[in-house]
């Protein structure tokens, strides 16, 4: 994600993490507690996770993440004025670039001159599924976190 | 002030399905082509900013939602 934060970063596109809460809390990364906590772990995520872009920060209580389905890794598309026009209930780099690709045509073809009206689509993605990239980064977060996750799917 | 029974089930403590599970509401989330509800934010020098203001400076921006865990 954060390569395509600078892929598109000169043709108008932004790219923010917005941080907030965690999901699956463990010994080192327990739950949030103060918001002074919830800034220390965004900037460990600036620092040890190497997220590059801008990260934003909700309020303890997660009044934006929960307005917009509060799931775990989830990425949204807004216009300028605020509107979204993508969203994905799980984080996918080709998806989100294949998103800003139709979306930047889109861009192209008002300029041009086409009259273009909006219309809604459903589309299934597919991710890649890395399990053991997964568990190492749970990891991180304590052995809690890795057995709780493994109860929980196995 | 953020009600404490809020705080304390949106930051559960375990990643338990009945903990976790309340909380996956993406069917739920706003619809596409409407504006949406804003919120403050804050930037990790303490600042405060909105997402509408963040999404003003650009045609578009990608808004990826998450945390280090």
């Amino acid at each position: 994600m954060n390569e395509i934060a600078d892929r598109y970063r000169d043709q108008g596109v932004g790219a923010v993490f917005l941080y907030t809460h965690e999901a699956h809390p463990g010994e080192i990364y327990p739950r949030l507690t103060s918001m002074a906590q919830k800034f220390s772990n965004a900037r460990d995520l600036r620092d040890k996770l190497g997220v590059t872009r801008s990260i934003l920060v909700d309020a303890l209580d997660g009044a934006c993440h929960r307005a917009y389905g509060s799931m775990p890794n989830m990425t949204w598309i807004f216009n300028k004025s605020g509107v979204p026009v993508y969203k994905s209930d799980w984080t996918d780099a080709a998806s989100v670039e294949n998103a800003l690709q139709y979306f930047l045509d889109v861009k192209r073809r008002r300029r041009s001159g086409a009259r273009l009206a909006p219309f809604h689509v459903e589309r299934l993605d597919y991710r890649t599924q890395d399990r053991e990239g997964f568990y190492a980064g749970l990891d991180r977060n304590g052995p809690k976190a890795v057995s709780e996750f493994r109860a929980a799917f196995g | 002030m953020p009600d404490a029974d809020l705080l304390n089930a949106y930051n559960y403590d375990s990643f338990v399905p009945e903990k976790f599970m309340p909380w996956m509401r993406f069917d739920e989330s706003p619809p596409l082509g409407e504006r949406t509800p804003d919120f403050p934010l804050w930037r990790l020098d303490g600042g405060e900013t909105s997402l509408a203001q963040t999404l003003r400076g650009h045609a578009y921006t990608v808004v990826e939602f998450g945390s280090f865990t």
